[in-house]
């Protein structure tokens, strides 16, 4: 051996990140790596705390703890590792945290393997720039800030099929609005950060690009397509090839521009198009590393070559797979283990969770955002890409000005409800609009308004005069329309209990009747002339609703064909189908109404009998409705169905939801301890807007008085106060966080709009004596 | 010549097994249909829940697998053959009634897809289980005559039936619709290794460095 050689081999390798549990830091893989091809070099492992298990592995050689991240002296420990890395020996850090204090506070050094600063704001979530040019795309995404409406429209279009991301390695699967409000809360308080963005799913299999640079200059990349995930998304088995040709020419560029050092990782999601959906970009080597070096491409081996300038021979595996195995290791007594927390400190795990009879272990393992100090990077903040979702505008003028007009003069007794005359008119003619292009074609797009939504004369009437059918649910419902003018063949009856109650007789003549169930069907049938059209709700496979025919099942199938049969001669056959775009998502709803057609093309098949009207039932939300394509679904129901006359959509709450307000008053202001305003109660409550939480609400502010240029009337952005409500109910949160004027006193304003529809058809009187 | 090249790698990797004249000259699994009401309503019936079934963010894709299908149904023995009517009360049915299955709903989604089959090495632990599973659970029929069962499983090898998909290019795509995955045309052998694959395709299709030309028995 040389000379140089030699003095190179007494070179330390510092590997940071050593924890090796079920969210494996990569400190030990790359150890593994690393010796692996160098069986002389010292390796020192590195971490923050005593319970890191990795660093008892044998790969490595000699430990340094540090103490926890608040415990450090930055400036001493800045010196630390600096002396470290003068003295010629290399640090690799497998922390994401640490990374990026590293990029901000150390600027670079030769041996100090950790990507810049600027390299970081390039490759950061979720646009993750500097690699686009490699063909990858990005998920459309929006930050979890925006206004609620903004975020809702957004997770309706995708189909409540969407993750909560934050700046560095979280992120939470988002399913329904609560869901949604309570995970941003919670990783708002945890990450301590409102860098938080939604992303849209991407369905594929997860595959990744690993690659190790040495200031700029790409030493090796490797790709690897996960086999085997844990429930937190970590590999445990996977498949290593090597990186193409072209794609590791891109790398080779990108990089260099990156001035990258270290290593990184690509995650991504490849479709079954073969689109690759970016992820993100880990600035380190990811934790399955060692799997690669096991198969012959060591990226951690290579690099620490090229640094110390040493020879590296590989061998390549002829079975290119690995797999992670979990394993015991005799516990390094220098090292040691640490102590039991006291009993009394664990907390009940709330939610159910797995356990035995001992403390959780998340008590145990302190996560490690707990022991570093978060720095967040401007580049969250930047432009987002433009995505294809249509994000409708948050307040429109008129409607904001609507509010400002009918809330002005008003010195009434709060809470109170307030109709929005001109706006609601303005949805019903919006929707006319919307439907006057596809009249001149077939089938014919029909209305039925649905009564329970909003049953008051004003709604009713503008109904009628639109020329929309009456959607009732019950006899009393019926009678209501036809007492405001409306004949029996201008109503739809429908649901469970269309015949309460039973003490009067139902009304015949009607135009269409859907039976919720194959007995009511064949009760239905046995009434002369009840409607023009009788039909049956069906409920798909997979979508969950106590309403309509299961047809999930072969016999309740087999049932429906032979009642249906029977309907022949007797009234024109109708198929109903109801899911609510407003809960499955718009896209959701459209491959269900494909779906639809399937079911009603079988149904004809096997009956002979032709299905003349088909009902879609409503539960749109407001701007979704008017963004159906109405065209397509002419031409889908035309294609498939060619008998059909009319498709029906039933809306309610997409007329009247925008169209009422509640107007309360500031009962008391919060402050927290810099005097910022924290919380405020005001005097509505869940009795008045009984679905506060299950949707987004616009929510505005009038001043008592109208002075001072910041106390105008105007709508609230999102913030950190809460809003609460009268009630002594824990639930009776209002909003969980909303900017309000620093002078807001007692007496002023809060003004919560969307709040027609079922907000005020449930709403329901409570705690007024 | 066929037979020989598969027997030779079994002989080397495996050993030699005794259904193999069998296997390959065995007709891929189809349903029977009795061409009255019971089976088109069966089979409509069907269709219309496979069409439900499919992931709504996944039909955007060339490619949407019925994976459902192996969550809806066991693999186990099911009777032969088996018709529309008795197949929708099933909860349990074989590999070659999962692809045919399978097909239906690939070409009812507009894809070109053609029967095919495997060979597949398994240790003896395996197939002893799998032969005594078939030996205690097959359901019997009146009208079947002793010997009429079909020995997929061998020693080290067993019989299974798949999916081929055509691809734009002449490429083949191999979906394992018993276990909902899609083969690898990597040479491997060991446990669950696939050593022989026959394409009912009319085609020659491309899959990997392979060509598999309509009936014919291609080793990896
Ligand atoms: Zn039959």
């Amino acid at each position: 051996m040389s000379l140089k050689l030699e003095s190179q081999m007494n070179k330390k390798i510092y590997i940071c990140g050593m924890h090796s549990g079920q969210n494996p830091s990569a400190g030990v893989g790359i150890a593994r790596s690393i010796r692996k091809a160098f069986p002389n070099l010292p390796i020192v492992g590195v971490d923050y705390w005593q319970g890191s298990s990795g660093l008892h592995d044998e790969s490595v050689d000699e430990v340094l703890i540090f103490p926890q991240w608040k415990q450090i002296d930055r400036t001493r420990h800045l010196a630390q590792i600096r002396k470290i890395l003068d003295d010629g020996n290399l640090w690799i850090s497998a922390l994401d945290v640490e990374v990026y204090w590293l990029a901000q506070n150390f600027g670079g050094h030769p041996n100090l393997l950790v990507p810049s600063g600027s390299a970081l704001k390039m490759t950061a979530k979720p646009n993750v720039e500097a690699f686009t040019s490699l063909g990858f795309k990005v998920p459309e995404n929006i930050s979890a800030f925006l206004s609620d409406v903004e975020v809702h429209s957004f997770l309706r279009q995708i189909g409540w099929q969407c993750w909560l991301k934050g700046p560095y390695h979280d992120a939470k699967r988002i399913s329904s609005w609560e869901v949604f409000e309570k995970a941003r809360e919670n990783m708002q308080k945890e990450w301590k950060t409102s860098h938080l963005f939604l992303q849209r799913h991407k369905i594929g299999n997860e595959e990744s690009i690993c690659f190790a640079a040495y200031h700029g200059e790409l030493v090796s990349a490797v790709h690897m397509e996960k086999r085997l995930i844990t429930p937190e998304g970590k590999t445990w088995a996977g498949h290593v090839t090597p990186v193409s040709p072209e794609l590791l020419d891109g790398l080779k560029t990108v990089l260099r521009r990156l001035e990258w050092s270290g290593g990184g990782e690509i995650e991504y999601t490849r479709d079954p198009d073969g689109t690759k959906w970016i992820i993100e970009c880990n600035p380190r080597f990811p934790a399955w590393i060692y799997g690669s070096a096991l198969v012959g491409l060591n990226l951690p081996g290579r690099l620490v070559a090229r640094a110390l300038n040493l020879p590296i021979i590989e061998t390549k595996s002829l079975y290119p797979f690995f797999t992670r195995v979990v394993q015991e290791v005799v516990a390094k007594e220098a090292i040691g283990i640490p102590m039991p927390p006291d009993p009394s400190l664990t907390p009940w795990p709330a939610g159910g969770q797995k356990g035995k009879a001992g403390p959780m272990q998340s008590s145990l393992i302190p996560p490690l955002r707990e022991t570093m100090e978060l720095r967040t990077l401007d580049s969250i903040d930047e432009e987002r890409e433009a995505i294809a979702v249509r994000i409708p505008e948050h307040v429109p003028a008129p409607y904001s000005a609507e509010i400002d007009m009918v809330t002005e003069s008003f010195d009434g007794e709060t809470p109170t409800r307030i109709h929005l005359h001109s706006w609601t008119m303005s949805r019903f003619q919006e929707l006319l609009d919307g439907i006057k292009p596809t009249k001149m074609f077939s089938p014919e797009i029909r209305i039925g308004y649905s009564i329970k939504t909003c049953p008051t004369t004003e709604h009713i009437s503008k109904a009628q005069k639109s020329g929309f059918y009456m959607e009732c649910i019950s006899q009393l419902e019926i009678e209501r329309a036809l007492n405001s003018g409306a004949q029996p063949n201008q109503i739809i009856l429908n649901g469970p209990g269309k015949f309460w109650p039973l003490t009067r007789p139902p009304v015949t003549g009607l135009h269409m009747l859907f039976a919720d169930s194959i007995e009511e069907l064949n009760r239905v049938l046995e009434i002369p002339n009840i409607a023009e059209c009788i039909g049956i709700r069906i409920c798909l496979p997979k979508l969950q609703s106590r309403f309509g025919v299961h047809v999930d099942e072969y016999e309740p199938f087999q049932e429906l064909i032979a009642s249906i049969k029977k309907i022949k001669g007797k009234a024109k056959l109708g198929l109903h189908f109801h899911m609510p775009s407003w809960i499955i998502g718009v896209n959701r709803w459209k491959d269900a109404f494909q779906s639809v057609l399937t079911w009603c093309e079988a149904i004809e098949q096997l009956t002979h009998v032709p299905i003349e009207h088909l009902d879609l039932g409503g539960g749109f939300y407001p701007t979704d409705l008017v963004g159906l394509n109405f065209r397509w679904i002419q031409e889908m129901v035309k294609m498939s169905l060619p008998r059909v006359d009319g498709i029906y959509f039933e809306p309610g709450r997409s007329l009247t939801q925008e169209g009422e307000i509640v107007v309360s008053r500031v009962l008391s202001v919060r402050r927290d301890t810099d005097k910022k305003v924290s919380e405020i109660v005001v005097d509505a409550c869940v009795a008045e807007l009984p679905l506060i939480q299950s949707y987004s609400h616009r929510i505005f502010f009038r001043p008592a008085a109208n002075e001072g240029p910041t106390s105008e009337f105007r709508v609230l952005e999102k913030g950190a106060a809460k809003i609460l409500g009268r009630v002594c109910m824990e639930s009776d949160i209002l909003s969980a966080g909303m900017k309000l004027p620093e002078d807001i006193s007692i007496g002023d304003k809060i003004i919560f709009a969307d709040a027609g529809a079922y907000e005020r058809s449930m709403s329901y009187a409570f705690g007024r004596g | 010549m066929l037979l020989d090249a598969v027997n030779s790698i079994a002989k080397q990797n495996i050993g030699p097994e005794r259904y193999y004249d069998r296997w390959l000259e065995h007709p891929t699994s189809s349903i029977l249909h009795h061409d009255r009401e019971c089976c088109d309503q069966a089979r409509l019936w069907f269709l219309a829940y496979a069409r439900s079934m499919e992931g709504w963010s996944s039909s955007q894709f060339r490619l949407n697998a019925p994976t459902w299908l192996s969550q809806h149904f066991n693999w186990g023995p099911s009777i032969w053959p088996i018709s529309w009517c008795e197949l929708v009360k099933e909860k349990t049915i074989d590999c070659g009634v999962f692809a045919a299955l399978a097909r239906e709903i690939f070409t009812a989604q507009g894809h070109d897809v053609h029967a095919g089959q495997c060979l597949l090495s398994y240790n003896d632990t395996c197939t002893n289980h799998w032969k005594q599973l078939w030996k205690t659970k097959m359901p019997k029929r009146e009208d079947q005559r002793p010997g009429e069962v079909f020995h997929w499983v061998g020693d080290r090898v067993v019989y299974h039936e798949v999916c081929i998909i055509e691809m734009p290019g002449e490429e083949a795509r191999i979906y394992d619709s018993t276990f909902g995955g899609w083969y690898e045309p990597l040479e491997r052998v060991g446990f669950g290794a696939l050593l022989s694959v026959r394409s009912e395709c009319p085609r020659i299709l491309k899959w990997g460095n392979k060509l598999l030309s309509c009936g014919e028995w291609v080793d990896l």
